[in-house]
């Protein structure tokens, strides 16, 4: 098998990688978990894993998904080792707060803490199209779900987000 | 024919889809025209709300891994697998030096360079067709004329490249090119913001292009018409 990061390149290659990428991986572990110090866990994590099985990655272009799919299955691996507390949304919000940047935005604040009120199924393709780029086939690909599924959530997580924000929502269609 | 509400479905699910019956649509539906231009700015605050600063922590130290690291003993199996583990440290840490600049947004990148040079607007006159044509050398790149008059060309300093950046008088105004062939998109991506109205245009084996304008009032069907009149201008040299 080929390996893009053969020969005496290989750790400089993977640094890059991780220079490059590792803040997008951050940002979506971060919504995903909706926890700062598990998300940086959880990448840490991924980039371990990431080292070790770096022979299965063919293509440099296709890192980025390969990484994605990596803080994906880490993350949900948190669920299997332990049990997460259940907590309420607004002690989480509260937790997250320099993250969220309260202070600094109100606006954008607001907006996060939407964010952390949709439910999970909805967050996620919603980050994975605006903040990572992917397009329905590729969210579909990676949540295995179908196209159809995949665009009935992201029409679900922006209405229910223009709602929580306070947008007017009389032209938003009905389901 | 498509109606309002499977309009309004459509863009509610991917206010970007290129969708030509979208397109078409809106066309001829001033109200959907609307719509979308409200959820376009609704996406874009969207897409700046996710992008949440991720700066190490200050009291992480100079570093942050290795502290990490040694906070999971119970993760370690074995010798080798310690010596792996402080090669990719070893790696964690100078990108962790390098991690301490915020990161942005592209578009943001690109409004912020625009901020720093408002002399870029100031004529409307013809850049020399050798001064143009000097600009884009390194970046192997030609402009044919159906751009539009360039009124300013010069190679900036962004995002740790030298790149053009242009100044296009279109029928609906000046529009600033900057030509990213370091960066990279997958599809078009709009933008609103402090007043810029833009994208982010994917060039196929050549990075990006970004196109905006100093009008936040401008549609973003105008914009991306000349951003496809400038996408298509464009020839690449070997």
């Amino acid at each position: 098998m080929n390996d893009v990061f053969g020969g005496n390149a290989k750790r400089a290659r993977f640094q890059a990688l991780c220079q490059s990428l590792r803040p997008d991986l951050l940002r979506f572990a971060f919504w995903l978990s909706r926890d700062r110090a598990l998300a940086e866990d959880v990448v840490q994590e991924t980039m371990l894993r990431a080292w070790k099985a770096q022979d299965s990655l063919l293509n440099e272009s296709a890192a980025k998904p390969w990484l994605l799919t990596i803080v994906r299955r880490e993350y949900a691996r948190t669920f299997e080792r332990k049990r997460l507390p259940t907590v309420d949304v607004d002690e989480l919000i509260a937790k997250e707060e320099p993250s969220l940047g309260v202070a600094a935005d109100q606006e954008l604040a607001e907006m996060r803490a939407a964010l952390f009120k949709l439910p999970d199924e909805y967050r996620e393709p919603l980050v994975m199209q605006v903040m990572m780029g992917y397009s329905t086939a590729e969210i579909a690909a990676e949540l295995g779900l179908t196209g159809a599924a995949v665009l009935t959530r992201l029409f679900r997580a922006r209405k229910r987000l223009r709602a929580l924000c306070g947008e007017d929502i009389t032209q938003d269609p009905d389901e | 024919m498509m109606d309002h509400a499977q309009y309004r479905s459509a863009v509610l699910s991917d206010p970007n889809d290129p969708n030509p019956e979208l397109r078409a649509h809106r066309e001829v539906c001033a109200e959907c025209a609307a719509y979308t231009e409200k959820l376009l700015g609704f996406d874009a605050r969207l897409s700046r709300a996710l992008r949440i600063d991720v700066d190490p922590p200050k009291t992480a130290g100079a570093q942050p891994a290795v502290i990490s690291f040694a906070g999971r003993p119970r993760r370690i199996k074995g010798a080798r697998w310690l010596a792996l583990a402080a090669s990719v440290v070893l790696g964690f840490v100078v990108v962790g030096m390098v991690w301490v600049v915020p990161s942005r947004s592209l578009a943001a990148a690109v409004v912020a360079h625009m901020a720093g040079e408002p002399d870029a607007w100031e004529t409307a006159d013809a850049v020399p067709k050798p001064d143009l044509d000097a600009v884009l050398e390194d970046s192997k790149l030609k402009l044919m004329p159906k751009a539009g008059t360039v009124s300013y060309a010069s190679n900036c300093r962004f995002r740790g490249h030298v790149v053009p950046h242009l100044v296009v008088q279109s029928d609906s105004g000046p529009v600033t090119v900057m030509v990213l062939v370091h960066e990279s998109t997958a599809k078009w991506k709009q933008f609103d913001e402090e007043g810029y109205r833009g994208v982010i245009v994917p060039v196929k084996g050549h990075g990006a292009l970004a196109v905006l304008m100093k009008d936040p009032h401008a549609d973003a069907a105008t914009v991306t018409r000349i951003a496809a009149n400038v996408r298509e201008s464009m020839v690449w040299t070997p």
